[in-house]
């Protein structure tokens, strides 16, 4: 017992000390998904060059919402608005700002392989047992697992929703294709599976599962007057368009850290950042 | 008979609030002092390079174990772990598990005596322990934000919840079975209270303390993932982000690290709980 607390007293000794921060410290906090991933490493790559200290923390859902509403963290680049986060956003409604839209053009919606032979969620009943009956989906309590009960209910679907998380719906999805098995998952736009697999949405001809889905920045209550140039940056910060962010998203599918990648991005596209900046 | 649905719920969530209200600036003072620590720690570990604490973490296996097989599986194992590019966040796991350990045994050994002398005392603590060992952990993640904030005092909270009742159990059960006819001797001999516990009790009981000690490396290793969810990075975190990425090799690379981790303390542990046949 005792030559284990020296060894430990031991360790202690070789602290270093902490280094202060130029500016500031700014908090992130992210989903760890690869369109959060690449939009807050450029985030942060572009608060460092400004002169402050970031740390972003990937984190769960749930978790980034109430660390949002408690003032923990300073902002997110990943909410999923108007229908994913929306039982969050309900909830913290006063606690948090959206003050920016990183980008458009982002869907929910049901997949399947493109040699899946139907095109429309209405056809499932028809076709539920290839489907074993079972649409994949993520983890409960995400907003798209509400969409997709209401659609269930909607289109009187016999299929049931299967929770699981976001890792589970693409193994699911990678072990169908590989078996060439007819299968339904719940996915969203932008993710990496469309471009791995050939996938396709079902049509929604009742538009339950939503419209567009855009995600957006959100910043805790209180970040304007505390760090006003902070609060300008994310006010500003967004893409120029959906495919800007595919093509950063690409790169750190083709290697490199997605921090190399950032970094590559604010060199190759000074205007953009510029904007961000407000230069 | 119908009585309603009982609001145990909306109750809870009353407490929790008003417990935010009142109890989270003390709570975030302390958080800051532990994250401190902490990241204090981590940097000492990791200014030491990785072939020199590889060096180093043997030499102090040695002395404290002398077993030659150890030492050498000790350093296969952690070559390993620096080859599969895991050094820092195992680095950051140790100094995670260390830390929650060293807390769950601070509190864990003293309360383990106390419940062993005092018969009320183990009434209370019993069911508490219950409590702590079944109650979901993923429960109390997301309410304990608030409180300490996203990241590493989080996750040492979380850890310290499930990882500290074996250390309770373990002591009183040590000390409950200390043969009686010792007792009577050491109180025929005069012995008060204080002298018999530092003297025979703690002694005699020494090694189902360790064993104690053991188990709660042990879960606190099992909660990295977990924990991960809430920011505490690491291995835990390395694991989390293959898993959603589908990445399983990666997924199973960390996980590897976290079993390496895990036999090597388990092993030392074990080797100091027993007492050694001097030659």
């Amino acid at each position: 017992m005792k030559k284990i607390f020296l060894v430990l007293a031991g360790l202690l000794l070789l602290m270093a000390q902490p280094v202060l921060a130029a500016k500031g410290k700014v908090r992130m906090a992210y989903v760890e998904w690869d369109c959060a991933l690449a939009s807050t490493m450029v985030a942060k790559a572009a608060l460092e060059q400004m002169g402050y200290e970031v740390e972003t923390l990937p984190v769960a859902a749930a978790a980034m919402w109430q660390a949002l509403g408690t003032g923990n963290v300073d902002a997110s680049v990943a909410a999923w608005l108007p229908n994913t986060h929306a039982d969050y956003l309900a909830r913290l409604q006063d606690k948090v700002e959206r003050v920016s839209i990183v980008t458009g053009g982002a869907k929910l919606g049901w997949a399947v392989p493109s040699y899946v032979t139907i095109s429309s969620i209405e056809e499932l009943n028809a076709h539920a047992d290839r489907f074993n009956n079972e649409i994949i989906g993520i983890d409960p309590g995400a907003g798209l697992m509400r969409l997709s009960e209401q659609a269930i209910a909607d289109y009187g679907l016999q299929l049931e929703l299967v929770d699981g998380s976001g890792a589970t719906m693409t193994a699911a999805l990678a072990n169908a294709l590989k078996n060439k098995q007819w299968i339904v998952v719940t996915g969203w736009t932008p993710h990496w599976m469309f471009g791995k697999w050939d996938l396709k949405y079902l049509d929604d001809p009742k538009g339950v599962l939503g419209g567009e889905e855009q995600i957006e920045t959100v910043v805790r209550q209180g970040l304007k007057t505390d760090m006003p140039e902070v609060y300008t940056f994310f006010s500003n910060f967004g893409w120029d368009s959906a495919e800007q962010l595919q093509m950063v998203m690409a790169w750190n599918q083709e290697g490199g850290t997605p921090e190399e990648n950032a970094h590559r991005f604010l060199k190759e596209h000074p205007e953009t950042v510029n904007r961000w900046m407000s230069r | 008979m119908n009585i309603g649905k009982l609001p145990v719920g909306k109750i809870i969530d009353a407490g929790i609030d008003f417990l935010v209200e009142h109890l989270s600036f003390l709570t975030k003072a302390g958080a800051d002092i532990v994250e401190t620590v902490l990241s204090a720690l981590e940097r000492g570990l990791l200014a030491v390079p990785a072939p020199g604490f590889i060096a180093l973490t043997a030499l102090g296996i040695w002395l404290l174990t002398k077993d030659r097989k150890l030492c050498l599986g000790s350093i296969m194992g952690l070559l390993l772990i620096w080859n599969m590019g895991l050094w820092s966040a195992t680095i950051s796991t140790i100094a995670l598990v260390a830390v929650s350990t060293l807390c769950a045994l601070a509190v864990g050994i003293p309360l383990g005596i106390m419940a062993a002398i005092s018969s009320i005392l183990n009434k209370v603590v019993t069911p508490i322990l219950d409590v702590m060992q079944t109650m979901p952990a993923f429960v109390y993640l997301i309410p304990a934000i608030p409180f300490f904030g996203l990241g590493k005092t989080a996750a040492i909270f979380s850890t310290v919840v499930f990882s500290m009742p074996p250390a309770i159990r373990f002591t009183y059960l040590g000390i409950r079975q200390i043969p009686t006819d010792l007792v009577e001797c050491s109180t025929a001999f005069g012995a008060t209270r204080w002298q018999r516990l530092i003297k025979l009790d703690l002694p005699l009981a020494a090694p189902t303390i360790m064993a104690g000690i053991n188990q709660t490396v042990m879960l606190a290793l099992s909660m990295v993932v977990i924990a991960s969810m809430i920011g505490a990075k690491g291995l835990g975190g390395e694991v989390w982000k293959a898993i959603q990425r589908l990445q399983m090799g990666r997924g199973f690379e960390a996980g590897i690290a976290i079993v390496i981790v895990a036999i090597i303390l388990d092993r030392v542990l074990q080797n100091l709980g027993t007492p050694k046949q001097q030659q």
